[in-house]
């Protein structure tokens, strides 16, 4: 029970019991002012008949028409003369009759009329007493009416007591509402500063409290935030032409070079600058540099027809352009406008082109190729490339042993698709600090007419192709809400959706009818993975996102993260649980550049997870590094 | 046995009998006020009871009413700043002065010490015919259907009502029986137990030991 709710239950029943006091002590007293009236009224009547009665000079007939004429006229329940020696001279009396009074207020109040008396006489002497007792009707009539009024002035005075009660409690606790809202939020790693310092001395010292944590864990996220942009800087950029430099194409190509990329191939074209011993007698070392810059200049602009195209500085006289999706014929003539512009500026820096020049390399690659055979063979294509005449060659990788053709892969992902044929296996991500599972992690596998069960591995490269992959994203999640798993109930489980899948236009309503009226029932908890790629756009949609999983309970993770991003602002608007990077990646990651990061991920209590950890000695090296959640290969050999 | 209730008879007769009219403690409280000669008066009052305690009726009020209306007469506006009140016999006598309702009070009270049926006793409204002014005597029934004599202030001689040709009696009240008329007149056992305003007033005073 909130404080707000125990005060007001404990200050209304206050005011009730006073005001139930009050009313009970306030009917007592009319009861009793009633009575007394009642007295007052028998006492006045006693005293005026007596008076009278003795000029009657102890006349019976007289007397008693006396009080015949008094008892008539006046509201009294019984008037009897009694003479000295207590014998009855004369009586009247009325039997009440109660109107507009329910039973139960007659059960509930006991009115006792009280007798009056004054004596009678003839003269000197005494003749008797008289009685008189006024009729009790008025009086539980008064008293009725009495207590309607006040229960209705008291329900009206309890009723405004309570509203004026409730709203002063909650002028009074919104301070408190407040320092609650940024406890909560700071359970949630969101850092809220509170402007409105609370005028009440206990609320304004926690408040000033959390500000300053706020603000000393918004130092430190900001820290860390300025140095890995710097060391990304250092880490990612080539200083002279700011192009990227081999690290960043090395942490890059994995993104390239999967099975679901969104891009099934291209050229990688890497280009040598022949002469730059003669270039450097010739113009000098800031020249060269200029020159550089300029080559670099042409470099991006033939790149930038290429959607996520990459220009990268290998080393002082190597560059590599990556162009997915670009054809063979393309990149020879590509290749061939780049040869001609930098031919054109070395000319005009008046250097000899015989002597000064570029060979080009080209290798048409594609996605089943490893980064190391990827650059081996583009190497290859530059050596032959510098001994053709043009400086210009094109290899080309083998074909793809495909298991079936593209036709025959379309018919057998549609079917089962038409058919829910796909379902989840799950491999674990192991924590080797707490030797426990840290979550599932779920993969996509499909079954054929035949029976034969395809790895996410087999078919999704050809589902990518057929453009069928999100059709499968989005068959898998429906299974996974509609029919869950009971397998993984209680457990925590991420299930990792693509790029193209979250940026189609039509998932978010999807992912929100289904989360409405499933998500509930989901008999574990999910982590969805996003792609770093989107994540660091930090866009609305991305937001939206966040919020729809928010809402239902679901965690986000990230993955393919190679720390690329211009900002990691994005990291604590969207705070996913984890971030999972290749264990290539971290391990290449500079001291300055982890510290930094670690910086941001322990302030908003993120995880890293390190992918691909293939034997127990890339293990080691994360483990000393202080990574120790992982995927791959080598979680099987961890004992847990 | 029969000796054991007889000795509680006369302790209790001997310990009546010796219970004075005003009590030490009060007495001491009254010199403190109204000082010495207050506490002879007071004194000279218990004497008088004290040798008329076994006297006949008359004697009796004879004794009372010549020993209070040697008390000088003055009105309560001068004595209480009131209008009306009605004092305390420890007032009236403390002062050695009073009016005419403040004689009746204190002739009624130590009559009752001396042992006489309060039903014999009444506060009696009376006209002064001789002043033409309102008045309040003491009228003393020995049966009830006997012609009263009548203690007052006025003329100190105790008279007949007959040879009383100067008042004309208006009305008779007699606070104790009132009270005990209207606790049992109707056989219903009351609350209320007021009587008289005035008489209840006095009560009260007589009670706190008004002086």
């Amino acid at each position: 029970m909130t404080l707000f709710k125990q005060i007001a239950l404990l200050l209304s029943l206050f005011l009730l019991i006073i005001l139930a006091t009050v009313l009970a002590l306030n009917f007592k007293s009319a009861n009793k002012s009633v009575q007394e009236r009642l007295y007052e009224d028998a006492k006045n009547t006693a005293s005026s008949l007596s008076l009278s009665l003795g000029s009657a000079n102890g006349d019976i007939s007289m007397m008693s028409t006396m009080i015949n004429a008094n008892f008539d006229s006046g509201t009294y329940s019984y008037i009897s003369l009694k003479d000295i020696d207590d014998a009855l001279v004369y009586e009247r009396r009325s039997e009440s009759t109660i109107a507009d009074v329910p039973e139960w207020f007659l059960d509930i109040v006991n009115i006792e009329a009280p007798f009056a008396s004054a004596q009678v006489s003839a003269g000197w002497n005494p003749i008797g007493i008289l009685y008189v007792q006024s009729d009790d009707t008025y009086a539980y009539n008064q008293l009725y009416t009495i207590l309607k009024d006040l229960l209705i002035s008291f329900s009206i005075l309890a009723a405004s007591g309570l509203i004026i009660l409730n709203l002063l409690l909650h002028t009074i606790l919104k301070p408190l509402k407040r320092v609650q809202l940024q406890a909560e939020a700071l359970i949630r790693n969101e850092f809220i500063t509170q402007d409105k310092i609370p005028y009440t001395k206990e609320f304004k010292d926690v408040v000033i409290g959390m500000n300053s944590m706020v603000s000393k864990v918004k130092t430190m996220f900001d820290k860390g935030n300025e140095e890995l942009k710097k060391q990304k800087e250092l880490d990612y950029i080539d200083q002279t032409t700011k192009l990227k430099n081999r690290k960043y194409l090395v942490h890059k190509l994995p993104e390239y070079l999967k099975i679901d990329a969104s891009s099934k191939g291209g050229i990688n074209m890497m280009i040598a600058f022949s002469g730059v011993v003669e270039a450097n007698t010739k113009l000098g070392h800031q020249n060269v540099d200029k020159l550089f810059v300029e080559m670099a200049n042409i470099f991006k602009a033939y790149a930038s027809n290429y959607k996520n195209s990459i220009v990268a500085r290998m080393n002082g006289t190597e560059f590599i352009i990556l162009l997915p999706d670009c054809s063979d014929i393309d990149g020879l003539e590509l290749a061939h406008g780049i040869h001609d512009s930098v031919k054109n500026i070395f000319t005009e820096y008046g250097l000899d082109t015989k002597k000064t020049f570029i060979s080009i390399g080209l290798y048409e690659y594609n996605y089943m190729q490893r980064i190391g055979e990827l650059l081996s063979l583009t190497d290859y294509a530059l050596a032959q490339a510098k001994f053709s005449s043009e400086n210009i060659h094109l290899d080309k990788a083998d074909e793809v042993l495909e298991v079936m053709g593209k036709e025959a892969w379309r018919k057998t992902i549609n079917k089962a698709l038409e058919l829910n044929r796909f379902s989840f296996t799950s491999w674990t991500a192991i924590d080797i600090k707490k030797k426990k599972i840290a979550h599932n992690v779920l993969s996509i596998s499909m079954k054929s007419d035949d029976d034969i069960v395809y790895s996410y591995g087999q078919f999704m490269a050809p589902a990518n192709q057929a453009g069928l992959s999100s059709a499968i994203y989005s068959n898998i999640i429906n299974s996974m809400f509609k029919i869950p798993d009971m397998r993984l109930a209680g457990s925590t489980s991420s299930l990792r959706l693509s790029y193209e899948y979250l940026d189609q236009r039509d998932t978010y309503d999807e992912l929100f009818s289904l989360f409405k009226e499933y998500a509930s029932k989901l008999p574990f908890k999910l982590i969805i993975e996003v792609p770093d790629k989107l994540m660091r756009q930090n866009s609305k949609q991305i937001k939206l996102y966040k919020a729809l999983f928010e809402k239902y309970n679901i965690e986000m993770g990230v993955f393919e993260f190679i720390g690329e991003s211009q900002d990691y602002q994005y990291l604590q608007d969207l705070r996913p649980v984890y971030i999972q990077g290749e264990s290539s990646y971290f391990l290449s990651l500079s001291e300055q550049s982890l510290s930094a990061l670690r910086l941001i991920t322990d302030t908003l209590d993120i995880s890293l997870i390190a992918g691909g950890v293939m034997d127990m000695q890339t293990l080691g090296k994360l483990k000393e590094k202080d990574i120790t959640i992982i995927q791959g290969k080598a979680t099987e050999m961890v004992e847990l | 046995m029969l000796k054991m209730i007889l000795l509680i008879f006369l302790f209790v007769n001997y310990a009546h009998a010796d219970k004075p009219y005003v009590d030490d403690k009060l007495l001491n409280k009254i010199t403190k006020k109204y000082k010495l000669f207050a506490k002879k008066r007071f004194l000279s009052l218990q004497n008088i009871l004290d040798i008329n305690k076994n006297s006949q009726d008359t004697e009796k009020l004879e004794a009372v009413n010549d020993f209070f209306n040697e008390v000088r007469y003055s009105s309560d506006i001068k004595l209480y700043k009131k209008n009306d009140y009605w004092a305390t016999p420890w007032e009236f006598l403390g002062k050695d002065k009073g009016d005419c309702e403040d004689y009746v009070i204190s002739k009624y009270f130590a009559l009752l010490y001396l042992g006489m049926d309060s039903k014999k006793l009444f506060f009696t409204y009376v006209r002064s015919t001789k002043f033409k002014a309102p008045h309040m005597v003491l009228t003393y029934f020995k049966t009830p259907r006997s012609e009263p004599l009548i203690l007052d202030n006025n003329n100190r001689k105790i008279f007949p009502a007959s040879k009383r040709k100067d008042l004309l009696p208006i009305y008779n009240f007699n606070g104790d029986s009132l009270y005990k008329a209207s606790k049992t007149g109707t056989g219903k056992k009351l609350k209320q137990i007021k009587s008289h305003k005035k008489w209840d007033e006095l009560k009260f005073n007589m009670k706190r030991k008004k002086i």
